[in-house]
């Protein structure tokens, strides 16, 4: 097993686990540096994914387990995600007393899970890797188990996801049944014609992995459990799962069933333009910021999934420019919402953020920019995202998906140019605490910048971005 | 032959019959009696084509831990008294049309999937892998698993280790203001600290101060 070093980080975080689990049980009050320990150790994993040779590729584990440049690309981009997150939300945990060993050894987990999904090249493979992500996420969502809101969320997440991972099982032993074995690319080799079977296999799992993403009509759970769980969780429900769910998405449209694009390519562009349309409009009587967020979440997904639709490479990689791009506004947009913190207390309701501009101008600056990078916005990073996704879409000529998705940008411009108006031009309020950590502020800045900055120089993550093959 | 097919569908009967009394049978330790006597005759149908050794953990895991825990959980919990009203409430719920019509309509949608596949003709020769008659179950499950599935293995145990921590989190409540025995310091006082012996004078008594 002389590739086993292929596989080094996901060992190393295991392996970190377990030993932050017996560090923190035997240390008495470690969870500070318990945390401050995990942080280190998804950078040690970061530096680790960096170290294996790029323009790698190779499986291992019967070709069940893949390290190419997609899983290379979105590993990195999950770890520095992971490790922005984990920045970002130390102060938050502390002061809604969450603060307990078993979180981050908990977030640990569920990275590991999704870093397997990323990798995976084998339904039964993505499957444990799936449950692994989401059964650390059940519990994570829950974490506050005294607030109602919070044991809310998770069991309602527990619930919708434990039913939408028995229809994804239910869809990978169809097309186990019809194409008599599980790999990827053996799957493609057994179905060269259409069955019956094998659509309906299709058609679950990609119920399950839209129900991971949140694409509407699957996307009942994400509001409620985005309100519900503690912010620092949210953070983490609006960014990671969904780099890996695409990834897999990309991976099992793109390799299984390629020749079969006729079967899904409607299913896709169904899911986007709904996504797209409902996260717009139902976000516009939203109250909380949290609410939101999970509606914004829900319509940019649609967007990612209309580059997928398309069929092509330009395609899927406008589709991984788009996550990218999202996940530095949301970031931005978080550290925003935890700086919202008066005597101990955050604040999520866009009411509050009433006159924020006066108390408060450089905060209210990155909000602006956040705010209208998320509308779509020329010259900022949300611009380019969407132009990248429509030129795909255009290039194949669906001009259909192409005009929904720009209707939808401007019914959701609305909503986001609304709390402009509110941070701007509504009476001030009582003031927000001005100090913060180093780490959030250092989200902040950094992801401000990103999106400021990105129209300087896009070709960068272009470039790197279209070295990613797929096939 | 014919006594396999008898055994067969006998079992066959008994695992569906006890399957639909699971979900409706009124007393909820009557259904999970029946769960077991479903599992048992599942098993036995393992052992019947030859999978002895799925069967024997079918018995294990499923009859053994889960369906004992259920039964206790079920008796712990008092739900006994409760009756299992799905069936009795007469037109108040109106899950039960609903779920009636998705039932009927993804038993359609099964029946189309299953009949493509019964005749695809060429299928079942396809799938007739060389079944190697040296290695027992047991054997041959290992070396899979071990050999070929060593990372799902692995990465069931980190499931595990999740579930374990998860539940710990969610339940485990430090209480505060408990007295705790503490080993040591029992194993470790000395007579000493203890007993005090005094002479007690007659008539007279102690005066004990504590």
């Amino acid at each position: 097993m002389e590739n086993l070093q292929l596989i080094i980080p996901e060992l190393f975080i295991s392996i970190m686990i377990m030993f932050l689990l017996i560090f923190g049980v035997f240390k008495k009050n470690s969870s500070q540096l318990v945390y401050n320990l995990t942080t280190v150790s998804l950078v040690a994993a970061l530096a680790l994914i960096i170290n294996l040779e790029a323009q790698i590729q190779s499986s291992l584990f019967n070709n069940s387990y893949n390290i190419d440049s997609l899983a290379r690309f979105m590993k990195i981009l999950l770890i520095l995600s992971g490790i922005f997150v984990m920045l970002s939300s130390s102060k938050y945990i502390q002061i809604s007393k969450i603060s307990k060993i078993e979180y981050p050894i908990l977030i640990l987990c569920s990275i590991l899970g999704m870093m397997v999904m990323i990798s995976s090249n084998d339904l039964i493979v993505f499957y444990m890797g799936l449950e692994l992500q989401s059964l650390a996420l059940y519990v994570l969502a829950s974490f506050n188990r005294d607030n109602l809101l919070s044991t809310e969320s998770g069991l309602k997440y527990f619930v919708l996801s434990a039913l939408s991972s028995g229809l994804l099982l239910y869809g990978c032993s169809l097309i186990y049944g019809f194409s008599e074995t599980t790999n990827f690319n053996q799957i493609m080799v057994n179905t060269k014609e259409i069955e019956y079977g094998l659509t309906f296999g299709i058609v679950f799992i990609l119920v399950g992995l839209a129900f991971k993403i949140s694409a509407v009509p699957f996307h009942m759970w994400a509001p409620d459990v985005y309100q519900g769980s503690p912010t620092s969780v949210t953070v983490f429900f609006a960014l990671l799962p969904k780099i890996a769910a695409l990834t897999v998405f990309i991976r099992f449209l793109y390799i299984p069933f390629y020749e079969l694009g006729d079967q899904w390519q409607m299913i896709i562009i169904f899911l986007s333009i709904a996504s797209m349309v409902f996260g717009a409009v139902a976000a516009i009587g939203q109250k909380n910021l949290k609410r939101l967020i999970a509606y914004s979440s829900i319509s940019h997904m649609g967007y990612a999934l209309a580059g997928l639709s398309t069929g092509t490479t330009q395609g899927v990689q406008s589709s991984i420019t788009y996550i990218t791009i999202y996940l530095v506004m949301n970031l931005a947009f978080f550290s925003c919402l935890f700086m919202l913190k008066r005597n101990d207390e955050y604040y999520e309701n866009i009411d509050d953020l009433s006159g924020l501009s006066k108390n408060h101008p450089l905060l209210s600056l990155s909000l602006l920019v956040v705010l209208f990078s998320l509308a779509g916005i020329p010259p900022l990073a949300g611009f380019f995202a969407k132009f990248y996704i429509f030129v795909a879409v255009i290039n194949e000529k669906m001009y259909f998906l192409a005009i929904v998705g720009l209707l939808a940008t401007v019914i959701a411009a609305f909503y986001y140019l609304r709390i402009i108006k509110i941070i701007y031009f509504d009476p001030e309020k009582e003031k927000f605490e001005s100090k913060h950590n180093l780490g959030l502020k250092f989200t902040l800045v950094a992801s401000t910048f990103f999106i400021l900055a990105y129209f300087i120089y896009p070709s960068g993550i272009v470039d790197i971005i279209s070295q990613i093959n797929i096939n | 032959m014919i006594a396999h097919a008898i055994v067969f569908y006998i079992f066959s009967l008994i695992a569906i019959v006890s399957a639909i009394m699971v979900t409706v049978s009124k007393n909820t330790v009557n259904s999970v009696f029946f769960l077991i006597l479903d599992f048992i005759s599942i098993s036995c149908l393992f052992i019947m084509i030859g999978a002895e050794f799925l069967g024997m953990i079918m018995l294990i895991v499923y009859v053994g831990a889960v369906a004992v825990l259920f039964l206790f959980v079920v008796m712990m919990l008092n739900v006994a008294q409760q009756k299992n009203e799905w069936f009795n409430s007469s037109g108040r719920s109106s899950h039960i049309p609903v779920g009636l019509l998705v039932s009927i309509i993804i038993f359609f949608e099964l029946i189309i999937v299953v009949g493509g596949w019964k005749y695809k003709p060429d299928l079942l020769d396809s799938i007739a892998i060389e079944i190697n008659t040296d290695l027992t179950n047991t054997q041959s499950l290992g070396s899979v698993i071990y050999t070929d599935y060593i990372h799902l293995f692995q990465l069931s145990g980190m499931v595990l280790l999740v579930a374990m921590i998860g539940a710990i989190v969610l339940t485990f409540r430090q209480r505060s203001g408990v007295k705790r025995q503490s080993y040591f310091k029992q194993i470790s006082r000395d007579r000493k600290d203890g007993i005090e012996l005094v002479d007690v004078e007659n008539n007279k008594g102690v005066k004990i101060d504590a």
